[in-house]
């Protein structure tokens, strides 16, 4: 995990020292991240947005108490992380108890429109909510596994074997789709 | 190309829908919250004080100043039932008004002293312009029954289909229009010349549009809204088709209407154009104006933690910067606006509290026990189906 860098840290600094356009370029710099990777998770875009925006909103109620030395992105993923998984389980538990569940939104798959990426949203939404924090965390934010285990409070052991099960199921998906 | 390779560019690319938007929509909220907070050293040596200021920060003066100069913030994890000792029953309304309580055993009026009188065994009920009369439905039935004759029923009539979502005319209080089965229909204020609107209609109680002439808006089955003159049953405007909505609510001066649905909200001016629409998360939801204004609370219920949040909209050609007004685990089931427009009657379902909020200065009125007031119990169902649906506090003098 690398330290952040000299604008980050004169935004934190700018923050706690009551500058809201400071706050705003924090704001808007880790939004798009932190939105992304509770969609990719939790796979509704309401609920993303909702993961999201209450994430700043713990980060903005404790930001006097942030070390400004350490980096703003892993203390924001760790909260947004382990609510996508929270929100994750508690629809699984409600499909289980069989409540009405509205449908989920489609994946834009951007510009682009790689072939690739509609196989991986499908695939990504095969896993369980663990796995796909676990590849979400690793793959789209560039964690390595011993920051992720420390992240999600789990054994490096467990991290390794949820991307080695995400990866293999990702992987026979991305094979049929280059056939 | 390795699989982590290709996962890794394949995720870069995915867009979550909405990010931008989302974006836009969140930074007001954190601002607020971040305008809000207090330094941590303070803050620990202050925490009592804090919870006062917290609920002094809450109740918003926001909702009628400027909103540039509105002293306003967030107050989540602060105003709580733990912040607000509720008082154990209803002694007293803190505004003058007379309210009408729709609950699982039927429609109650509650007056300024705290007096309730349930008003029979009614399925619904809603006030008649001046509270003179409520308008309740059970099964087939229509009925105008008067409160201060222990519901003495004035007229009744019955339909074939299941009667409900009455309502009166506010202005001269001469028409009734109401639901029978999937079909609109209006009676004069007397029980007079009862006929059909419209056969088909969505299942959202209309709603009379103040200071029209006799103007009803409602929704189609395919969720379009439409405003039609009752007296020649002419349509002065329809919408687009869109989420078929729970609850028209219109402003005091008739000139804007919010179309609340499960996951939407759509804001029209009078000729039915949209100002502004916003999607909503699947929860508990309800609106109500501000008195004599354009702006709005809204609930808005988060999945994600389990909180209902109040905040202060505009219904402009911009929703204006969401302001909150306060928030709370659970689910919020109710608002109604005082007569006076100085407080705001909030129900919190699972705590089984109404909360009064005063919209103009720095109280909070909590008051406990809401389902047994209104003759529940514990073992009619949980909180969600036995408290209090509806409530309306009456009346608004003329804008």
């Amino acid at each position: 995990m690398v330290g952040p860098g000299r604008q980050e840290r004169a935004w934190i600094r700018g923050a706690q020292g009551g500058s809201a356009s400071d706050l705003e370029a924090l704001f808007r710099e880790h939004w798009p991240r932190a939105h992304r990777a509770a969609f990719l998770v939790v796979q509704d875009a309401a609920a993303a947005e909702d993961i999201a925006q209450e994430a700043f909103l713990g980060a903005v109620r404790n930001l006097d108490r942030f070390d400004r030395r350490r980096p703003f992105g892993p203390w924001l993923h760790r909260i947004v992380v382990n609510r996508a998984i929270d929100w994750a389980r508690a629809r699984s538990l409600r499909r289980e108890t069989g409540e009405v569940e509205t449908g989920g939104d489609e994946f834009d798959t951007g510009e682009l429109g790689n072939p690739f990426s509609e196989g991986i949203a499908a695939g990504l939404a095969s896993l369980k909510p663990e796995q796909r924090a676990v590849i979400v965390l690793r793959y789209l934010l560039e964690y390595s596994p011993g920051e992720i285990a420390e992240l999600l409070d789990l054994p490096r052991g467990t991290v390794n074997s949820r991307l080695r099960r995400g990866l293999d199921r990702l992987e026979d998906i991305l094979d049929r789709e280059r056939r | 190309m390795s699989t982590e390779t290709e996962l890794r560019r394949a995720l870069q690319r995915i867009q979550a829908p909405d990010e931008l938007e989302g974006l836009r929509r969140a930074w007001p909220l954190v601002r607020a919250a971040f305008e809000a907070r207090e330094p941590v050293a303070w803050q620990r040596r202050n925490q009592w004080p804090l919870l006062a200021a917290a609920v002094v920060v809450a109740i918003l003066a926001a909702a009628l100043t400027s909103p540039g100069r509105a002293l306003v913030g967030s107050v989540r994890d602060a105003v709580t039932s733990e912040t607000v000792k509720p008082k154990p029953a209803l002694t007293s309304l803190p505004a003058p008004g007379v309210l009408l309580v729709n609950s699982k055993n039927g429609p109650w009026r509650v007056q300024f002293d705290g007096s309730q009188r349930r008003l029979g065994p009614w399925w619904e009920g809603s006030w008649s312009p001046q509270a003179k009369y409520v308008i309740v439905t059970r099964g087939h039935r229509l009925a105008a029954i008067d409160p201060n004759a222990k519901g003495a029923i004035r007229w009744s009539l019955a339909r074939a289909g299941t009667v409900r979502s009455a309502r009166w005319s506010r202005e001269a209080g001469d028409r009734v229009a109401y639901l029978n089965g999937r079909q609109l229909r209006v009676v004069a204020g007397d029980g007079t010349g009862d006929g059909p609107l419209r056969q088909l209609v969505g299942p959202t109680p209309p709603a009379w549009r103040p200071g029209g002439d006799r103007e009803l808006a409602f929704s189609t089955v395919d969720g379009r809204i439409e405003l039609v003159e009752t007296d020649s049953t002419k349509t002065r405007w329809r919408t687009d088709p869109g989420e078929v909505p729970t609850q028209l609510v219109w402003s005091e001066d008739g000139e804007r209407l919010l179309v609340l649905a499960e996951r939407s909200l759509r804001v029209l001016d009078a000729e039915g154009h949209r100002l502004w629409a916003t999607g909503l998360s699947v929860g508990p939801s309800g609106a109500a104006f501000v008195r004599k204004s354009h702006r709005f609370v809204l609930i808005r219920f988060s999945p994600a933690t389990g909180r209902s949040d109040l905040v202060l909209l505009q219904a402009e050609r911009e929703p204006g910067e969401a302001r909150f007004l306060y928030s709370a685990p659970g689910d919020f089931g109710t608002l109604a606006m005082s007569p006076n427009g100085h407080w705001l009657l909030v129900g919190w379902v699972n705590a089984d509290q109404w909360l009064f909020l005063r919209l103009t200065a720095s109280k909070v009125v909590a008051i406990s026990g809401i389902v047994e007031q209104f003759g529940g119990s514990e073992r009619q169902g949980p909180l969600s189906k036995t408290f209090p649906s509806s409530v309306s506090w009456c009346c608004p003098a003329s804008p």
